[in-house]
């Protein structure tokens, strides 16, 4: 019994990275578009019990805050308001069949040969750090938030700007496209 | 604190687990009574706070006695429980009907996602700061244990409620577009534009306790708010204007009154559940209440002194070595909980409905400057001073 609940917990990761792949496949397959949202919650659910996994609280939980509580609800929002029935075109789905299939290998067989020393070296227990000098002093596993905090708000901090005046941006367009088409 | 081996910490989880649900499933049917009866009393509503029975069986027997005394039957606290019985025993007894046209799998999903992530929430809340008792030495397997007030200590417990609370929101809007319905889809879209937006002012609010204790972990932010040694006197200014900028969100991510445009019944029937009836319909229910006790945990924890008698740091006037009033107890968390429950009831007899443009106004116009400016005299005085 002992045995079998440590064995459970050490692959916990694994464990949320299929039912996660799984929750993909749902979405990809799934013929109604809210079905699609609800696998695709589902996925992202199971993304932040493999940053759990990972002892990466913060991540995530900022990963059900950001991606489940919110863009996935937008996406819902809107999937529910346009009458996807109407157009009856399931095809337009699966018009691009081969090319996925053979992005998604390449990119698996890219994503293998890059992580190849994580995948089947000794896996280290320490926290990967990018810079380990910024994690001194903090506990990085319990101490998530703190460590996350200090790469974003001192040494990354003009990437993190750029990127929110990126999203700005975005918004601004967002606005404007909407503007025109009523006028 | 003993260290256990992993069979004893899944065995006292499961444990807390059903202390909690059994917390939930006394606390929710109580609330509710006891919304009959203070809004009865407001309102001067009859039925709940007349209705003694009929002359037969239990109620009947005392009622008979009391009349013979020439007493009016029945002592005041428990008039109108007939009816909360009878209600009771229609949502567990009613049919369960779904709709022809209804979406079959998503209609079923739709209330047990609310109800999940309105239980899943309380395994982050924590009711008292430590050991309410420990099992005797002869208990099986979790002997000689301390039973903590919390079922899991979570390092950033602020962000995993939130979090988990924000899912909630997919069982009303999937439960409004599997039942393939005008007024649910309203409703649900109103629900969903609503929670999203009050979520963000809910949020931001919450920040202000984050950063004055500078911590995300539940027992610890409110102990160090409390009774922080670091902890200016300024800091009660921006923590009260927070605690009635998040009671304002609380009110409006639960669908209380004067925020419960999403099941308007004069304009919507009854919202998201119109098509729902039985137990899924209690689901809904449960959820709504559970949510309420959530919300009044949350500002009881983080605005009102959580496990110690007074909020606003006014506590370091009884010092630690006064025995029950300067001590931290679950009593005085329950205390405020059910103040805060309290006032949602009196709100929601007391107060009208907002226009569903008053409400965006409100979130969006009003709420949000005022958190940030909120945010911003918190963070003032965490490093200033």
């Amino acid at each position: 019994m002992e045995h079998l609940l440590a064995t459970i917990g050490r692959n916990m990761f694994a464990i949320f990275g299929v039912l996660a792949l799984c929750g993909a496949a749902f979405m990809v397959a799934a013929k109604s578009a809210v079905h699609s949202v609800l696998g695709f919650l589902f996925t992202m659910l199971c993304i932040a019990g493999c940053f759990l996994a990972l002892e990466a609280e913060f991540l995530g939980m900022a990963q059900i805050l950001v991606y489940a509580g919110g863009i996935v609800v937008l996406f819902l929002f809107v999937v529910m308001l346009v009458e996807l029935s109407k157009y009856k075109e399931k095809a337009i789905f699966q018009l691009q069949t081969r090319s996925a299939v053979i992005a998604v290998l390449i990119g698996a067989v890219a994503f293998l040969v890059a992580f190849r020393d994580i995948f089947f070296g000794n896996a280290s227990s320490e926290a990967l750090v990018l810079r380990p000098e910024l994690a001194k002093g903090l506990n990085v596993a319990a101490e998530n938030a703190q460590a996350v905090s200090r790469g974003l708000f001192s040494d990354y901090l003009l990437p993190f700007e750029i990127l929110s005046v990126i999203l700005l941006v975005a918004l601004v367009g967002a606005v404007v496209l909407a503007k025109t088409e009523r006028v | 604190m003993p260290t256990m081996n992993l069979t004893q910490t899944l065995v006292m989880g499961l444990i807390q687990v059903v202390a909690v649900l059994i917390l939930i499933f006394v606390m929710v049917p109580l609330l509710t009574f006891a919304e009959r009866k203070v809004i009865g009393y407001i309102q001067v509503r009859l039925g709940a706070t007349r209705t003694a029975g009929g002359l037969v069986g239990i109620t009947g027997s005392l009622n008979r006695g009391m009349w013979a005394m020439g007493k009016v039957p029945v002592l005041s606290i428990l008039r109108g429980l007939p009816v909360f019985i009878a209600d009771i025993l229609k949502l567990i007894l009613k049919e369960d009907i779904i709709p022809a046209k209804a979406e079959r799998s998503v209609f079923t999903l739709a209330p047990i996602i609310s109800v999940m992530a309105a239980f899943g929430v309380f395994s982050a809340i924590a009711f008292s700061p430590g050991a309410l008792f420990i099992f005797p030495k002869g208990f099986p397997i979790v002997g000689g244990l301390p039973f903590m007030g919390f079922i899991s200590d979570v390092n950033v417990g602020v962000l995993y409620i939130l979090g988990l609370s924000s899912v909630g929101v997919y069982g009303i809007v999937l439960g409004a577009w599997a039942s393939n319905s005008k007024y649910p889809l309203l409703g649900g879209l109103r629900s969903a534009a609503q929670i999203v937006s009050y979520e963000v002012p809910l949020t931001l609010s919450l920040l202000t306790p984050v950063i004055l204790a500078g911590s995300l972990n539940f027992r610890e932010l409110s102990i160090r708010l409390t009774t922080g040694a670091d902890m200016h006197w300024l800091a009660a200014f921006p923590l009260f204007v927070g605690f009635f900028i998040y009671t304002t969100c609380g009110f409006a991510e639960t669908n209380r009154t004067p925020f419960d445009l999403p099941e308007a019944e004069t304009e919507l029937v009854a919202g998201f559940h119109t098509e729902y009836s039985g137990m899924k319909f209690g689901f809904f229910y449960l959820a709504e209440y559970t949510n309420m006790i959530v919300v009044s945990c949350f500002a009881s924890a983080f605005f009102l002194g959580g496990y110690y008698l007074l909020p606003f740091g006014l506590q370091r006037f009884i010092p630690a070595s006064v025995p029950f009033l300067g001590q931290p107890s679950i009593l005085f968390f329950f205390l405020k909980v059910f103040a805060i429950l309290f006032a949602f009831l009196w709100v929601r007899a007391t107060l009208p409905r907002y226009r569903y443009d008053q409400l965006m106004d409100v979130g969006w116009k009003y709420l949000i400057p005022l958190t940030l400016v909120n945010l911003f005299a918190a963070a003032i005085i965490r490093f200033a001073f």
